[in-house]
């Protein structure tokens, strides 16, 4: 049976050295559809008598006259089904199904002598439902089924892992707004294209692009996490988890981490950068969020009337009103806190309270731990409110209000983003033409086709929302308007006949709907990375950014996965990206993978608040101004300096106030240089002398040098390089050898301004510390160091040794290691 | 990933020196000698309480009338036309500039005022990127980060206060704070930077500093150079970029006022002491208040009270710095204000507005395009800018076209973010 044709061609090639990197890849492989990626040909798997299955890849040698050389044969891994057939006797090797980027072809290659392959003919051809999909779907999910602006990607969707499950969501819910028009057979045949063409596309370079990365290892990843997660340094007993257990004590340390208060800080940052209901902080107006309560009786209880108010008045003022800002931001809280499906933060049918709060919405039936803890939130109900999660909230309704002609569009349009991933307004690209728009009928947007095509997603949801009015208070609403799409989702219309709220069935309908989950990753992505997962790229995409987008998608969709597994726990989602290659990239091992890792990694600039965190974290002290001052600073409000938004840098450094500005700064600008010169300026000066007061074994900075080490001799030379190697340790998370020249650059920096300043004392040098730096009263308490006949001072520097570790610490506060994630 | 930053290319590609300027090469050199301003009235401004009034004539489809003041109350000041102060409304005091008689006596010879613009939305967030970009969909930078693009390795050279500063990269925006807070950044090693006495005083001393700042240096750049992320390796370059942009700020404090202004006063005064002092090119100005859904007279009135206050502290600035004929002022709004009150005695979001313009290049005392008694838009000839009934419904998208074209973006960096749409001289 066997040509000496094939023989020959199969010995040639099964020679070929087998990369252990092509094999890692293909192990992942499990698309069976042959491909054609100019100008490689890969067919994963065809089957010849007397050589059983192989993996075959032919290389496009002439363009021109379509002739391939083999370029690799292998044995094909397991999981692959033939995707091609080749004659013994016509010398033919046919190609049903050829994907071609997204065309497909039927393809024959006639084998010529000299181990090469002609294509003699090939047929575009379609799959059935592939019509359908291009007339029904490729407008929001793509031609390449990699979605859009609409539409989510079709590669390992939701209902994509079987055809009953993509059957049923077509027959149920598409195309958005005409589900009518694919059911049954057509439903069946659109899943069938969908699963076969776009589905389990892995392919070799998304798992060479993966090794091409070389990652943090557990311990670094730990000091990170912590950093990034509960802005504090990793505890003894989370170090020791990691050392002893790998990966899998860093695992049981990120879980322990979201157990802390501060990692829901953390958290609220996160979800506010995306809702920005801090809008309604008191930063933004004394009683920004209590202004919305008009209609609630007890809404100020905290003011007796102006002529009794007394020092409580404005602490209870501002706490009270920032109590209620936080409500949405609570709630999500909540529900992680819990380990509850995050479907929760929108079907949760109550709100949360604190003790404060409570007061305001007239609320007593909460059994508090105690009323005047601000961090203690309860969930509760208000009578005759159909809670509806984040959706029904006060805070939510007015940070995304509506008037009365826009009927709730802008809510709808804020759902559509925050929920389900959609821009409305990116819909088919370009808005039409305002003045070639026929708007004369009765109901435009029910009418109009230029209407219809974003109208029938906005509205259903906007009519969702019909009983909450302008101010955000619930009042059912008997009559709505006719000349618009009533209440719905998709191609659900809203069941009036329930008797079930609107708002709370819509919520229900958005949970259930796979692009909520894909919002949330997508969030949470851009919380951890501080940049948005990779938009599908479009019909100009290069190979590279093609490749870049699948090998992320692919992993997002995994992570993704496991999350939806675990009963939608976002603990498990945060913990799954920050064990990825993608967060703890830290270099290039293959630079050939340059391009597709334009975008790959986690290292961001801190945001002010991270910044301010972690100062206090290394330091055991905020950056308030000089320390003799920092009892009064503390209880000054604004004298934080990277918290204040009006006389300090919070907006210069890249914050965000959720009302005016709403984007952060991601990349320094020419201001915030001098921000952060100005913070390492102080910081060591604040910093150096105040650790010296300390004993050695409560040091932060110093706990290997004392304020009398100097340089005359090796011993304690060796000391003060040593304390530069712990300093890269403790305030960069960077090992380094003592011979590295990092330590040398930072020793001979030491050496230079210590002799230097030395010989400058009585001179152009004081023997006195500079002024701010003088360390005269206790930081926490603002009593004097000097008292009961103990002078515990530190106000000078006579061998100038103090000055020279703040020329050190100023140094390292300017590291791109310290200021950025 | 299809629209790559400049600076992320730069970067990427380690040149961090300078930024690829013959790809974006300055209209009138290398140093900037034409500023932009634009002043956003954020929430959508009333322009049938400003400049295109209608007055209390009665709708004849019932819904009542405009505006609250009579039709024979409107005011007429050269070519221009502007509103009276609703009955309810008592008016600010005639001598503040923000008195729309004051305001419309001292500027009108230096102002353009271009009406009947179709902003085709409603919606705050849409309206603001079309007025601002040209663009109603995502992904257009503001006209003011065009307009610094070319200086982009200026320490301010975009700064934003707030509003549509998408950038796409091109320039880092810059945000500000109070005035007293640039002291203490002109001066990051002083410890009394207030004090002019003391500001020589450091936290360390000049030697020290000196050798700080070199080690740091050696140290990014080291850093940069052995970095194989790219991503990192990027964001080092960035970092090298801006620090070795040899910025000094103390010029910005010799134009700044002793105590600066709060609110839009304040952004005038820091925005054109940047541009005196060589170190911006561009800002955004930008004051809320105008989203009156309820009691539309009282608030509306007093938004644009505060708002023709600010433009004229602003134009006040622009003369103390001799810039009259260097800094061009275009002030807009998301969209305009519907013509009819609603329950609340408020006014909901119109998508029909107006945008002024003033200063360099200006063509003052002239006003372009018309909407009917109902504030709809009337159509124009793109030629002749007058109301053709055969004519186009200008759009920001046109605005732009022509503001571009005006303030001279390279074509380089117009065509990467086209508007392809008729030109006309909108602006001059």
């Amino acid at each position: 049976m066997k040509t000496l044709a094939f023989r020959r061609f199969c010995h040639c090639v099964l020679g070929i050295v087998v990369t252990i990197l092509w094999m890692q890849a293909q192990a992942a492989t499990v698309d069976s559809t042959p491909s054609f990626n100019d100008p490689v040909l890969t067919i994963p798997r065809i089957d010849v008598e007397g050589y059983g299955a192989l993996t075959l890849q032919l290389r496009m040698e002439d363009a021109q006259k379509l002739i391939f050389g083999i370029s690799s044969a292998n044995p094909a891994v397991p999981g692959f089904s033939p995707g091609a057939t080749y004659s013994l006797q016509t010398e033919i090797l046919s190609i049903p199904v050829l994907r071609a980027g997204a065309s497909l072809y039927a393809v024959q290659l006639r084998l010529l002598s000299g181990e090469k392959f002609q294509v003699s003919s090939a047929v575009q051809t379609l799959l059935p439902g592939q019509e359908k999909y291009g007339q029904q779907c490729q407008g929001c999910h793509g031609s390449d089924g990699l979605g859009g602006a609409v539409g989510v990607t079709l590669k390992a969707c939701a209902n994509c892992g079987s055809v009953d499950s993509l059957v049923t969501k077509i027959n149920d819910s598409m195309p958005l707004g005409s589900a009518q028009s694919c059911v049954d057979s057509c439903a069946s045949e659109v899943a069938s294209y969908i699963l076969t063409v776009f589905n389990a596309t892995s392919t070799p370079s998304d798992g060479l692009a993966m090794a091409a990365l070389s990652v943090m290892p557990p311990s670094a990843t730990l000091n990170a996490a912590s950093m990034q997660l509960l802005s504090r340094m990793p505890t003894q007993g989370e170090l020791e988890l990691v050392a002893s257990q790998g990966e899998a004590g860093l695992r049981k340390a990120l879980k322990g981490m979201m157990e802390e208060p501060a990692f829901y800080v953390r958290l609220s940052e996160i979800f506010n950068d995306w809702l920005h209901t801090n809008r309604y902080l008191s930063n933004n107006g004394p009683e920004a969020a209590l202004q919305l309560m008009r209609r609630y009786p007890n809404a100020r209880w905290f003011d007796p009337g102006e002529a009794l108010r007394d020092q409580n008045y404005q602490i209870n003022r501002i706490t009270t009103n920032n109590s209620v800002a936080a409500e949405p931001l609570e709630l999500i809280n909540y529900v992680v806190k819990k380990n509850l499906p995050m479907t929760k933060i929108l079907t949760a049918d109550y709100f949360m309270v604190n003790g404060y709060s409570a007061k305001s919405y007239g609320i007593s039936n909460i059994a508090f731990a105690d009323e005047w803890d601000p961090t203690e939130f309860h969930p509760a109900r208000l009578p005759g409110l159909p809670h509806a999660g984040i959706l029904s909230s006060l805070i939510f309704l007015n940070r995304y209000p509506t008037s009365a002609t826009n009927r709730n569009r802008a809510r709808s349009r804020v759902v559509y983003d925050l929920f389900l991933d959609v821009d409305i307004l990116a819909l088919d690209g370009v808005r039409p033409d305002g003045s070639a728009v026929d708007i004369s009928s009765f109901a435009p947007t029910m009418e109009n086709p230029d209407c219809v095509k974003c109208h029938s997603l906005l509205d259903p949801v906007a009519s969702s929302f019909q009983s909450w009015n302008l101010a955000g208070r619930f009042v059912p609403k008997k009559n709505w308007y006719t000349d618009m799409f009533q209440a719905g989702f998709a191609s659900s219309v809203f069941p009036v006949s329930s008797g079930q709220e609107p708002l709370q069935w819509l919520s229900e309908k958005i949970v259930a709907d796979a692009r909520f989950d894909t919002a949330i990753v997508r969030l949470v992505y851009k919380g951890l990375t501080g940049h948005e997962p990779l938009d599908p790229p479009g019909s100009d995409a290069t190979t590279a950014e093609q490749e870049a987008y699948n090998a992320e998608s692919e992993l997002l969709g995994t992570i993704k996965a496991s999350y939806v597994a675990d009963n939608r726990n976002l603990k498990t989602l945060i913990a799954e990206l920050v064990l990825s290659p993608y967060w703890r990239a830290q270099g290039l091992v293959n630079a050939n993978y340059a391009l597709v890792h334009e975008d790959t990694g986690a290292a961001q600039l801190l945001t002010p608040e991270m910044l301010h965190r972690k100062i206090a974290a290394l330091f055991g002290f905020e950056w308030r101004g000089p320390l003799d001052q920092y009892a009064q600073a503390l209880r000054a409000p604004g004298s934080a300096r990277l918290l204040d938004t009006r006389q300090y840098f919070h907006q210069i450094y890249g914050g965000i106030d959720s009302f005016s500005i709403t984007e952060r700064l991601t990349d320094p600008n020419g201001l915030m240089v001098f921000v952060q010169e100005r913070l390492a300026n102080e910081m060591a000066c604040y910093s150096v002398p105040q650790d010296f007061l300390s004993k050695k074994s409560e040091r932060r900075l110093f706990p290997l040098v004392e304020m009398t080490t100097q340089l005359n001799s090796t011993s304690e030379q060796l000391a003060v390089r040593q304390n530069i190697q712990y300093l890269h340790r403790y305030l960069l998370s960077e090992e380094l050898a003592l011979d590295d020249p990092e330590i040398e650059r930072g020793y001979l920096l030491f050496v230079a301004v210590q002799a230097e300043g030395k010989a400058k004392i009585g001179t152009s040098e004081s023997k006195s510390l500079p002024n701010q730096c003088m360390r005269n009263n206790d930081m926490m308490t603002g009593a004097s160091l000097n008292s009961g006949g103990v002078d515990g001072r530190l106000r000078d520097d006579p061998n100038y040794v103090l000055r020279a570790w703040m020329a050190v610490v100023a140094y390292l506060l300017t590291d791109y290691r310290f200021l950025y994630a | 990933m299809q629209r790559r930053s400049f600076l992320k290319i730069v970067s990427g590609l380690g040149v961090v020196s300078t930024l690829p300027m013959g790809l974006v090469r300055p209209a009138f050199g290398a140093t900037p000698t034409r500023f932009l301003i634009t002043v956003s009235a954020s929430g959508g401004w009333d322009p049938t309480s400003l400049i295109d009034p209608k007055g209390n004539a009665l709708r004849a489809d019932g819904l009542g009338a405009i505006n609250n003041y009579s039709t024979t109350q409107i005011k007429t000041i050269g070519n221009l036309r502007y509103a009276a102060y609703p009955d309810s409304v008592v008016p600010p005091d005639i001598g503040s500039a923000g008195h729309m008689d004051t305001f419309f006596a001292k500027h009108y010879k230096r102002l353009r005022v271009i009406n009947g613009i179709d902003t085709q939305t409603n919606g705050h967030e849409s309206g603001q990127r079309f007025v601002w970009s040209g663009r109603l969909e995502t992904g257009y930078p503001s006209v003011a980060a065009l307009a610094a693009t070319p200086f982009a390795e200026r320490p301010m050279a975009f700064i934003s206060n707030g509003g549509y500063d998408y950038t796409a990269d091109l320039v880092a925006p810059v945000r500000t704070a109070a005035g007293s807070t640039f002291a203490s950044l002109a001066y990051p090693n002083s410890q009394f930077p207030n004090v002019p006495a003391l500001i020589g005083a450091g936290y360390l001393s000049s030697p020290t500093y000196a050798a700080v700042q070199l080690a740091r240096a050696q140290r990014l750049s080291s850093q940069r150079l052995t970095q194989t992320l790219p991503k990192r390796a990027q964001q080092l370059a960035q970092l090298e970029i801006v620090r070795n942009g040899d910025v000094s700020l103390e010029g910005l404090l010799n134009y700044l006022p002793e105590q600066v202004s709060a609110g839009l006063k304040g952004q005038a005064e820091i925005a054109i002491a940047a541009f005196a002092s060589g170190l911006a090119v561009s800002a955004t100005l930008n004051v809320g208040g105008f989203d009156t859904h309820a009691d539309h007279d009282q608030d509306q009135s007093a938004a644009l009270t505060t708002l023709l206050e600010g433009i004229d502290h602003l134009w006040q600035q622009i003369e103390l710095r001799g810039m009259q004929n260097q800094v061009t002022v275009v002030i807009g709004s998301d969209f305009g204000r519907t013509p009819f009150y609603n329950a609340a005695v408020g006014k909901d979001h119109w998508n029909i507005t107006s945008v002024m313009a003033m200063g360099a290049g200006i063509t003052g005392n002239t006003l372009i395009g018309e909407t009917d008694a109902n504030f709809e838009a009337l159509k124009m000839n793109a030629s002749t800018l007058l109301p053709h009934s055969t004519g186009l419904t200008v759009t920001p998208k046109h605005l732009h076209r022509a503001l571009r074209d005006f303030i001279g973006v390279p074509s380089a960096l117009d065509a990467q973010f086209p508007l392809a749409v008729e030109s006309m001289a909108l602006f001059a």
